[in-house]
């Protein structure tokens, strides 16, 4: 199902938490919005969901362009996962997948005998068919996601709606869990949004990227494009670690060059650092396995990060207060947005 | 076309529901009490006020629940502090029964209360008793009867036609606020402020002094007000264990019972408006310190 | 109520163990054991000990009067004893039949108020929310008597709705008969009470004054503390408002609401000031806590206490439920926050 929102605003006493936003999600695609907290990431997936209804004077929120800015919550076909899951404490794991399934009106319930089919089916896909009498105060926090996503799940969402799905959960659990994600969405393809702060995870898992920042979308676009092509300074730096100079433009005009660690290249010789290689002076070094961080310290006192490959650093043999030279290999430069 | 629909369903329904019956059962008869005062024009009200026997009746209500108050001061707090601090037999089965004056209706209270200190009760018969028991000790030994029966009488609990059974009752209703009031802030308190400032040298009276005191305080005052708001409004199980003599041992509820039954009821308006406008101050006065503390946390 | 009795248990041990001056802590437990031996046990077991002052057998005979022995001739002023007897135990089940009467309407009604309360305070926001809250909770600082005073001032004679109310004319629901099919419909009240006040119908109104808070009360901090996203996740699954309130809230406030229903139903029984005031001490408005008074009065202490002793072992089963009830809580708590 293709979902279709226009200028959606939503304000909660005065304050704007999201301000003309216009989205497109096709049919079948996993988007991550992505954005520090307070960005209205979370809003967003609620107006969405129906949770929250948006400001009078909004666009519709379309879902196969059919407007349902005014339909119920439970009329959308949604499946929502919370961030702390609102599993249904005192229903087992059998009972919490079935209960949408069960509240059905009459009518359009299936049989006991199909609930049960259904929702065993459910627990293979979460691969917890052992747990089904288990509640959810004996379950991890990684079964229990997993159970909320089953139920969301078992009413057979048009879209699947998750909020910030791993946000709870340990840092190994949250890398496991995430690809089983991406698997179980190639294996059901259903529409499906989610939310998160955690770059990382927006990258690895989504089809596409809404990046969100102070009520707006700032970019939308395929991981890799939003990494090498970010169309803001802000998206620039949220995701992930830069060094930022200060410059004139082609143009002549005052503006900032933004540059990744990985993107400058370092050399003892100012010749092979390559064009408009600038000294520095070497003062830390920090191993991180694969990757070594140098900080140099330039003539005029910034400091500048780079990052090299460990096969890298053993050939430069770099020491503290070593002098080398780096030039910028893959610099942004962004006119600085005073509106921000 | 409304946007502005709630998702979550029933606020007209439960909110109508809860605004009619509050209306109808409580706010409604309220709003008789002060129309009935109102009605009173401003001398009258005065005169009413400054009838002895109601001035009487008022400053007993005061002193008695302020004694009270007093005692439950000190004792809620040794009470506190002992059950949350100490282990000792029966600690769970004392800290269960803090509860009883809430659960036990006044009206037993007061009767089992005027009971305990009649002269043949008993905590109102010790003297009695001790007399007793000493002479039939000194019979069993031969040696007679040493004590006159009434040697000890002093010890009898001063109650006829007295306050002090008043005050005694009053105790009792009052005791549980200020324990369960304080007994939180004590259980939430981390013993490891006491540790650091113990290894900064403090002994024990210094660290309740400066340490601990100060973060019970607010919960402690607003125990007291409670028990105290309490106590004026008290009725059943003081009207069992007072004389009530109208103008000296009769409370300023009993005067509103008083003056109902002689059909007089704007005056017994009057003193009721008297009486609520004092809990809703003390209320107004707990509701500040609350607030007053959940911002002083905050800065902290 | 979430976290503390988990944590209170663990961190009292640590309590325990640093324990200063073993002197004053010696006096302190002295003072405590006495003080509240004094105040609160002595009472407590002087109601039992005056109830049993005539045996077991005294006790009974409060509530069931000894018939004259078979075939025995029994003088005049025995015979007025055994008469008198018989209407003083009257008088006594009839204030019991009262009570309860009162209790099974109060009760209820207040449960409904509690839930419609709690759901409206809890679960949304709106402007006046903190107002309502405390105009709620009013009646706990307004005196049991002035309770009783303001209903004698709207509906009594003379009162702002008198006119109307003392000619008030309503059907005495413990006269309901069998009239038999010749009158058309074979049930009818024989009696009619006239007017409100001095009769059990402000027997019930001021009873609901009194206990008006208890039940919203204990509902609403663990309302509000659960949050909404349960009522959320079922209502996106399609359930309906009533089914969400029943399988989901009500579950999940269950003993919450035990707890409330148990204190609004030992204070209903209780309750002397305002019931004494709208009663008008008429012997048929006597409910039990106005019967002990008029025992009392009667210097028929015996009697007296033998109904207290009814009422006390209520507020000795309200304090153990409650403990139970807390003990629960904190055990289902504390295996929720076992696994996590």
């Amino acid at each position: 199902m293709t979902i279709e929102i226009r200028n959606i605003s939503k304000s909660y006493g005065g304050e704007r938490i999201l301000r003309d936003i216009d989205l497109k999600i096709n049919s079948g695609e996993l988007v991550a919005l992505l954005g520090p907290s307070g960005s209205g990431k979370t809003t967003l997936l609620r107006v969405i969901a129906g949770i929250e209804q948006a400001d009078e004077g909004s666009g519709p929120v379309l879902f196969d362009d059919v407007d349902v800015s005014n339909v119920d919550l439970g009329k959308r076909r949604i499946g929502f996962v919370f961030q702390h899951y609102a599993l249904f404490k005192h229903m087992n794991v059998f009972e919490n997948i079935a209960f949408g399934l069960r509240a059905k009106p009459r009518r359009e319930r299936p049989s006991e005998a199909q609930i049960r089919e259904k929702t065993q089916s459910l627990l293979d896909l979460i691969q917890l068919g052992n747990l089904s009498q288990r509640y959810p105060s004996q379950l991890s926090g990684g079964q229990r996601q997993r159970v909320a996503l089953a139920r969301a799940l078992a009413v057979e969402p048009r879209v699947l709606l998750l909020d910030e799905p791993f946000g709870a959960l340990d840092a190994t659990v949250r890398r496991e869990l995430r690809r089983w994600l991406r698997r179980l969405h190639d294996t059901i393809h259903v529409t499906t949004i989610f939310v998160t702060h955690d770059q990382e995870e927006a990258l690895e898992v989504s089809d596409r990227v809404a990046v969100m920042n102070a009520g707006r979308i700032e970019q939308y676009a395929p991981p890799q494009e939003v990494y090498e092509k970010p169309a803001s300074p802000f998206v620039f730096k949220f995701l992930g670690n830069y060094n930022l100079f200060h410059g004139r433009t082609r143009g002549d005009e005052p503006g900032e060059a933004l540059v990744r660690p990985h993107d400058i290249a370092i050399a003892r010789d100012p010749n092979a650092a390559g064009a408009s290689a600038r000294p520095g002076v070497v003062t830390h070094i920090g191993f991180g396995g694969a990757v070594v961080k140098i900080e140099l310290e330039t003539e005029d006192k910034t400091h500048v990060d780079v990052e090299v490959s460990a096969p890298t650093f053993r050939d430069l043999n770099l020491k503290r207060g070593d002098k080398v030279w780096f030039a910028l290999r893959n610099a942004q430069e962004y006119v600085p947005d005073f509106v921000i | 076309m409304s946007r502005h629909h709630r998702v979550i369903p029933g606020l007209p329904l439960t909110l109508g529901y809860t605004l009619f019956y509050l209306s109808a059962l409580v706010l409604l008869p309220l709003a008789a009490l002060a129309l009935k005062a109102g009605q009173m024009s401003g001398p009258e009200l005065y005169r009413v006020l400054t009838d002895p026997v109601v001035t009487a009746s008022l400053r007993l209500t005061f002193a008695a629940s302020t004694i009270a108050a007093l005692v439950n001061a000190v004792f809620g707090l040794i009470v506190a502090w002992t059950l949350v601090r100490y282990d000792f037999p029966f600690r769970r089965l004392f800290d269960a029964i803090i509860d009883f004056p809430f659960a036990l209706p006044t009206a037993v209270a007061g009767l089992t209360f005027a009971n305990l200190f009649l002269k043949d009760g008993w905590l109102g018969g010790v003297g009695g008793h001790i007399t007793a028991g000493i002479n039939a000790l000194a019979h069993t030994l031969g040696l007679g009867a040493p004590l006159p029966a009434d040697a000890l009488d002093f010890l009898t609990f001063p109650y006829t036609g007295q306050t002090g059974g008043i005050v005694v009752v009053l105790i009792f209703v009052g005791l549980p606020f200020v324990v369960r009031t304080v007994q939180p802030v004590l259980l939430e308190w981390d013993p490891e402020f006491e540790t650091a400032a113990r290894s900064l040298g403090a002994d024990s009276a210094t660290i309740f002094r400066r340490v601990i005191f100060p973060e019970i305080l607010p919960a402690w005052v607003s125990g007291v007000a409670l028990a105290f708001a309490r106590a004026v409004g008290e009725y059943g199980s003081v009207i069992f264990i007072a004389a009530n003599i109208p103008g000296r041992s009769q409370i300023a509820p009993l005067q509103i019972v008083t003056r109902l039954d002689d059909f007089q009821y704007a005056q017994a308006a009057a003193i009721g408006v008297a009486l609520l406008t004092i809990s809703l101050l003390v209320l107004l006065v707990i509701n500040g310190l609350e607030s007053f503390s959940r911002r002083h946390e905050r800065q902290a | 109520m979430a976290g503390a009795p988990l944590a209170s248990t663990s961190a009292t041990l640590n309590r325990r163990a640093a324990n200063g001056n073993p002197r004053v802590r010696a006096l302190l437990i002295a003072l405590t054991i006495g003080f509240l031996s004094i105040f609160i046990l002595a009472p407590l077991v002087n109601v039992f000990a005056q109830a049993f002052a005539k045996g077991l057998d005294g006790y009974l005979a409060v509530f069931w009067p000894p018939s004259p022995p078979e075939g025995a001739t029994l003088g005049v002023i025995q015979q007025r004893k055994l008469a008198e007897a018989a209407v003083q135990s009257e008088r006594t089940w009839s204030a019991i039949r009262l009570t309860l009467a009162v209790a099974a309407v109060v009760v209820p009604l207040n449960i409904v108020f509690g839930l419609a309360a709690a759901w409206a305070t809890t679960k949304f926001r709106f402007r006046g929310r903190a107002l309502l809250v405390s105009l709620i909770d009013l009646p706990f600082s307004v005196s049991p008597v002035v309770a009783g005073l303001v209903f004698v001032l709207l509906l009594g004679r003379n009162g702002v709705f008198g006119d109307w109310a003392t000619h008030l004319s309503w059907p005495d629901p413990f006269s309901l008969r069998w009239v038999g099919f010749d009158a058309g419909f074979p049930l009818d009240f024989e009696r009619d009470f006239t007017g409100v006040i001095f009769t059990p119908l402000a027997i019930v109104m001021a009873s609901i004054f009194v206990t008006f808070p208890f039940v919203a009360r204990s509902l609403t901090p663990l309302m509000e503390s659960q949050g909404t996203d349960e009522e959320l996740a079922a209502l996106s699954l399609g359930a309906s408002g009533w089914r969400t309130f029943w399988k989901i809230t009500a579950p999940n406030v269950k003993w919450a609401l035990l707890y409330g229903v148990i204190l609004c139903t030992a204070r209903a029984f209780g309750e002397f000031g305002a019931v004494s005031v709208v009663s008008g001490h008429i012997d048929v408005n006597d409910t039990m806590p106005l019967r002990i008074e008029k025992l009392w009065n009667e210097y028929n202490n015996q009697a007296a206490f033998t109904v207290a002793s009814v009422l006390t072992l209520l507020a000795v089963f309200t304090l153990v439920a409650k403990t139970a009830i807390e003990w629960k809580t904190a055990r289902d708590h504390a295996t929720a926050e076992g696994k996590q």
